[in-house]
């Protein structure tokens, strides 16, 4: 809903308005985590199974985050990094590209016009809203990028009869509220007992309780020194792609 | 005798000369402006695919709202009217305008699906709502290609000295797919 709302918007915006000021980054190689939030472990497991797509199929699902895109409308600018980018050969227009801008808190999955037919909008959005969006609403950028490419890719292996290896991340989604209050009650009424028994203040355990409970959901970075960036999948050097275009299919949303 | 031919000759060459020269400015514009009309006219039918595509989309997704949302007549109606007027749209001005209007309509039909929280659950509606969202957006890129092609293609035809054979050959300047003006103070909504 606060999509479409975008969208419209965007509609708006006069002709001459929109236009990229700051030049597109180059691209690196399938995974091209510019904001530093993918841990090394999901590094390697992205890389690991777009390389194996790509190799497969030749139809490259690149992942891209970015730390802000500087209030650019983010739609938009995904489609334009995606032509800029030429992902998928020239003709074909076969790619998917994934991307995340951190600050923005946005997200989109753009579908090449020659994987529209196997990835349609509406697969495109189960596939954000059921993978991404609550990794990512946590912060958990690689665990997200890794189970939306790995639903992307096992799309595509599928439609070209392909085997895919590679395990969904487990989904450890907490509910609102961060934590059951019920076992700590229970906990509560066990220390009451045992120090009323004792003779002693149970109310001493309170701040170790609450010192337990709080705590994590703090915004991991990693710094990707040491990847070293090898990616020679396809004959010495990433050159960039093949001139690749998309129309602007796919979904993306806030979260 | 020998002196009057070599004149001769000399001012027949740069007489050739000057044909050919004019010959291949007349054919290099010519040839590019057909190229960059023709461009112009592709860009408008990708545009048009989408919203085709958009046009298609909406007996479904207005099906799924009513579904829900019985009561709220009036969106239904001027969205059902705003689709049959971009039906009967034969000119690309006509078309944009219609399409405008049915943007807009659809636009208020948002706003009230807004409303219904049972019907934002509901998956087969989730569902419904992206292809409408991907389409917009398709729309949006094809939009913006267009111009962008526009633009290139007026300035060509109105500069010195394409302007003149332009002018004669009646390649015209292209209109713009616009979004109308009042539209850009619509209502706030939330992000």
């Amino acid at each position: 809903m606060v999509l479409l709302s975008a969208i419209f918007l965007f509609c708006l915006i006069p002709i001459s308005a929109v236009k990229a000021e700051r030049p597109f980054p180059k691209p690196k190689g399938l995974v091209n985590d510019f904001a530093n939030v993918i841990s090394p472990a999901y590094l390697q497991k992205l890389t690991a199974v777009t390389g194996a797509l790509f190799q497969k199929t030749g139809i490259p699902v690149v992942v891209v985050t970015m730390p802000d895109i500087g209030g650019a409308e983010y739609n938009d600018y995904a489609n334009r990094l995606y032509k800029a980018w030429g992902i998928g050969k020239k003709g074909e227009d076969k790619g998917v590209l994934i991307f995340v801008t951190v600050k923005e808190r946005k997200m989109r999955i753009e579908t090449g016009y020659g994987v529209e037919g196997i990835l349609p909008d509406g697969l495109v959005g189960e596939i954000r809203d059921r993978y991404m969006t609550p990794f990512l609403k946590q912060d958990k950028f690689g665990e997200g990028l890794f189970a939306g490419a790995l639903a992307v890719a096992r799309v595509i292996a599928k439609a070209s009869g392909i085997e895919l290896s590679g395990q969904m991340p487990k989904k450890t989604v907490k509910k609102r509220g961060g934590f059951s209050f019920f076992p700590i009650i229970i906990i509560l009424i066990i220390i009451m007992l045992i120090s009323k028994r004792r003779g002693g203040s149970w109310f001493f355990f309170l701040p170790l309780l609450f010192g337990l409970s709080g705590g994590g959901g703090s915004g991991s970075r990693y710094s990707s020194g040491g990847s070293g960036g090898s990616f020679g999948g396809f004959g010495g050097g990433f050159g960039g792609f093949g001139g690749g275009m998309s129309g602007g299919g796919g979904a993306g949303g806030g979260f | 005798m020998g002196k009057g031919l070599k004149t001769l000759l000399v001012i027949l060459g740069i007489l050739l000369l000057i044909v050919f020269a004019a010959y291949s400015f007349l054919k290099g514009t010519y040839n590019t402006l057909v190229t960059m009309d023709e461009s112009v006219k592709g860009a408008w039918a990708q545009v048009e695919n989408q919203l085709q595509r958009r046009y298609d989309l909406i007996p479904n997704y207005v099906e799924t709202v009513k579904g829900y949302a019985k009561h709220e007549k009036e969106v239904f109606v001027k969205v059902t009217e705003a689709r049959s007027k971009v039906a009967g749209a034969t000119t690309i001005s006509d078309k944009i305008q219609a399409n405008n209007q049915l943007t807009s309509a659809l636009g208020r039909l948002l706003l009230v699906v807004e409303r219904y929280p049972e019907l934002k659950a509901n998956t087969n509606f989730i569902r419904l709502q992206d292809e409408l969202a991907g389409t917009e957006n398709r729309i949006a890129v094809e939009r913006r290609r267009f111009n962008e092609m526009v633009k290139t293609y007026n300035i060509k035809v109105r500069k010195f000295p394409t302007n003149i054979l332009a002018g004669m050959f009646g390649f015209e300047k292209a209109d713009f797919f616009e979004v109308p003006k009042e539209r850009q103070a619509a209502p706030k909504v939330k992000f």
